[in-house]
């Protein structure tokens, strides 16, 4: 388990990264979520050991993470670059012995994982020949072709095309499978929501929420949809909600006080057909706006 | 790219790596393999390589040519002087120049003007004004000039000694000098200012070469941002050694080539016999190539960490510019004392104190005296840089400089 525990960095004045603290656990998808300047980067950083810490501790496996830790970790930084100039299966070799492997299993590895991606036939061209999105999966490879014991991903969904989004997508999940705790950044809530098992949301340096995406969307205000026959227009009199949107027989109310709902749904059956009464899950989205605003 | 053809374990493979290829204190190799094998394939690197490698031989070749070769000239004469060109064809091989001569009879001085201006001969010989005469068309012929004024000044000492009944010989006894130096001799010296200036050369160029070569190759690292991804595996510090190192053998051997061939191609030209008085300072130059350049690949490193693109080499590298060039005009410009303080001063010691051992003027305990100081000057430049360079490696926003690096919080 990979524990960041009150993590802090100034750059100057500013804190770009204020007592953050989360667990990446084992077997699980850990999702990091905030808006551009929030603080994944440079708290990812921080974990890989690329960047000094102010303040705070990164833990594995219980005790002070150390840089063989750091090695042995799949590591994705937010600007990708490899050597435009190398080839392919070369440059995935090179990398893979710097992280410890011997030079026939690094090769074996580097091979397996171009031809899971579709590069098998590209391996000993040049970086620069390949298209972006290829260049991205071969960035993706030399993130994983060590065996990773825990993957730091910063957006590992930019740039990718739907197919190579699904493979990035099996991969995390095998990785997690296989006990490997995984921390990614994304800016796309609904890849988030539909991947993670648990969610970090930042803000402005801080972590503000924590959890699977239910506790999550718990915290979110509880809403229902009521579809009647006739105007909702009387639902603005009813005590203990908030009417969020009314539009002839259809409305929007929000729970202000525990229990309102019922009323709602007593006194809507006492005037007549209820076509719909139904609770309205919050998106993540919406979850994300609301506590980032906070 | 389907998943579903594979299975996981072949596949995406969690878990550890099969086999532990070296701990991150080897590190340092892997790069530095790295480095060479991709000089060694680069293209552009090979065919300058080549280029100059042709140079060294063309120059060689025309030099050997050209002292294997006989300059041939045509002189006019007229009847009257003609036992004078005879004594300038029979004295013309003797000279010791190479040169050939052959006689043009001419009827007279018009004769001999019109055959020098239809280029029939090269010069005309004629008695003049208290001597003679070497009429040629529009350059002198210094090398026939010399060997007739030689040959005439020999034939008219002779007639003139004949007259006065004694001989030549006799005439010119004690009248020669002979050049004599207090320490080493001249030859030797000469030897030492060409071998040594050969050798400023070959270091200004590797270390300008070369370290454009180290800078770049660090700020690509830096500006494809791959270098986040190689610090998370390894110590900068590794970093920084293997490219020093690798550079520096790529570099060392290049020059190693150079010199080789070189050397080889002077044992064939009327030089040879230079060869057995280089070739014992060579382990010198050696020796203070290899930690001159180790300090000056250091800072090139720290040059390239400074920048953030490849544009940017060309300002923080300035600084070492005027270095490598102060260190290659201070191996044959500075003279007396001045340049026996500068064969102990690093980095000028480098080119100097290899010049002094070459010229006999420095004693072995000198040598490494200075070999020891530019030594630890390395090692003390190796301690700074990997500060510079491990600050300000990560830091892609513009151009740093020095202080800042310095200073930069990790």
């Amino acid at each position: 388990m990979l524990e960041i525990e009150g993590l802090t960095r100034r750059f100057g004045d500013t804190t770009a990264v204020d007592d953050v603290s989360f667990e990446v656990r084992e077997g699980m998808l850990t999702g990091f979520v905030g808006g551009n300047g929030a603080g994944k980067t440079t708290t990812m950083r921080m974990v890989m050991g690329v960047l000094g810490i102010d303040a705070g501790e990164v833990r594995w496996a219980g005790r002070p993470v150390t840089p063989q830790d750091q090695r042995r970790f799949g590591y994705m930084p937010e600007e990708r670059g490899l050597y435009p100039k190398q080839r392919v299966l070369d440059q995935l070799v090179y990398l893979a012995r710097l992280r410890g492997m011997a030079d026939a299993s690094a090769r074996e590895a580097a091979e397996r994982h171009l031809e899971r991606f579709g590069l098998a036939d590209r391996a000993t061209e040049r970086l620069q020949a390949l298209s972006l999105g290829n260049q991205q999966r071969v960035q993706i490879v030399a993130a994983l072709l060590h065996g990773p014991t825990a993957l730091v991903l910063d957006e590992p969904f930019s740039g990718l095309d739907p197919v190579a989004v699904d493979a990035m997508a099996d991969v995390l999940r095998e990785h997690a499978a296989a006990g490997v705790p995984v921390l990614f950044s994304s800016h796309q809530l609904d890849l988030v929501e539909r991947l993670c098992d648990r969610l970090v949301i930042l803000a402005a340096g801080r972590v503000v929420a924590v959890g699977d995406a239910d506790e999550l969307r718990a915290r979110g205000p509880l809403r229902y949809r009521v579809v009647l026959d006739a105007d909702t227009g009387w639902l603005r009199d009813v005590r203990g909600v908030h009417v969020v949107d009314v539009d002839g027989p259809t409305a929007l109310v929000e729970v202000v006080d525990d229990g309102a709902e019922q009323v709602v749904l007593r006194e809507a059956a006492a005037r007549g057909t209820v076509r719909e009464f139904t609770p309205v899950r919050p998106a993540l989205a919406d979850i994300y706006r609301e506590v980032a605003a906070r | 790219m389907s998943s579903t053809t594979t299975t996981p374990d072949r596949t995406g493979a969690p878990g550890p790596a099969t086999a532990d290829g070296g701990s991150a204190r080897s590190a340092w190799a892997l790069v530095a393999r790295r480095e060479i094998v991709v000089r060694l394939t680069d293209k552009a690197f090979l065919g300058g390589t080549a280029f100059t490698l042709v140079l060294i031989c063309g120059y060689l070749g025309w030099q050997v040519w050209d002292s294997s070769r006989t300059d041939s000239y045509t002189v006019a004469v007229t009847a009257a002087d003609r036992s004078m060109g005879d004594r300038l064809v029979q004295g013309a091989p003797e000279s010791g120049q190479d040169v050939e001569v052959a006689l043009d009879p001419v009827a007279d001085a018009d004769a001999a003007r019109a055959a020098v201006r239809a280029g029939d001969a090269d010069a005309w010989l004629h008695p003049g004004e208290g001597g003679w005469v070497l009429t040629t068309l529009d350059s002198e012929e210094d090398t026939l000039a010399g060997v007739t004024r030689e040959v005439v000044r020999s034939t008219v000492l002779e007639q003139q000694a004949t007259r006065l009944g004694t001989t030549a010989t006799a005439l010119e006894q004690g009248t020669t000098v002979t050049p004599q130096l207090l320490e080493g001799d001249a030859e030797q010296a000469q030897i030492a200012r060409a071998g040594s200036f050969v050798f400023a050369f070959l270091f200004y160029i590797a270390t300008l070469t070369f370290g454009y070569v180290i800078a770049n190759s660090v700020v690509e690292e830096k500006q494809s941002r791959i270098v986040e991804i190689i610090a998370t595996a390894i110590p900068v510090r590794q970093l920084l050694a293997g490219k020093v190192v690798g550079t520096s053998v790529i570099a060392i051997l290049q020059m190693l080539l150079y010199a080789a061939v070189g050397l080889v191609g002077l044992s064939f030209t009327p030089y040879s016999d230079v060869l057995g008085a280089v070739s014992g300072p060579v382990a010198w130059f050696l020796a203070f190539f290899v930690g001159g350049f180790v300090a000056l690949a250091a800072l090139w490193a720290v040059a390239g960490a400074l920048a953030s693109r490849a544009e940017d080499v060309q300002s923080t590298g300035t600084p070492l510019i005027m270095i490598v060039l102060g260190v290659f005009f201070a191996g044959f410009l500075v003279d007396g004392p001045a340049r026996v303080v500068l064969s102990f001063v690093p980095p000028f010691s480098t080119v100097v104190m290899p010049a002094r051992v070459l010229e006999g003027t420095a004693t072995w305990w000198q040598a490494v005296l200075a070999l020891v100081l530019l030594l630890a000057a390395a090692g003390l430049v190796l301690y700074v840089a990997e500060r510079l360079y491990r600050r300000s490696l990560l830091q892609t926003g513009g151009r740093l400089s020095i202080r800042q690096a310095w200073s930069t919080p990790e």
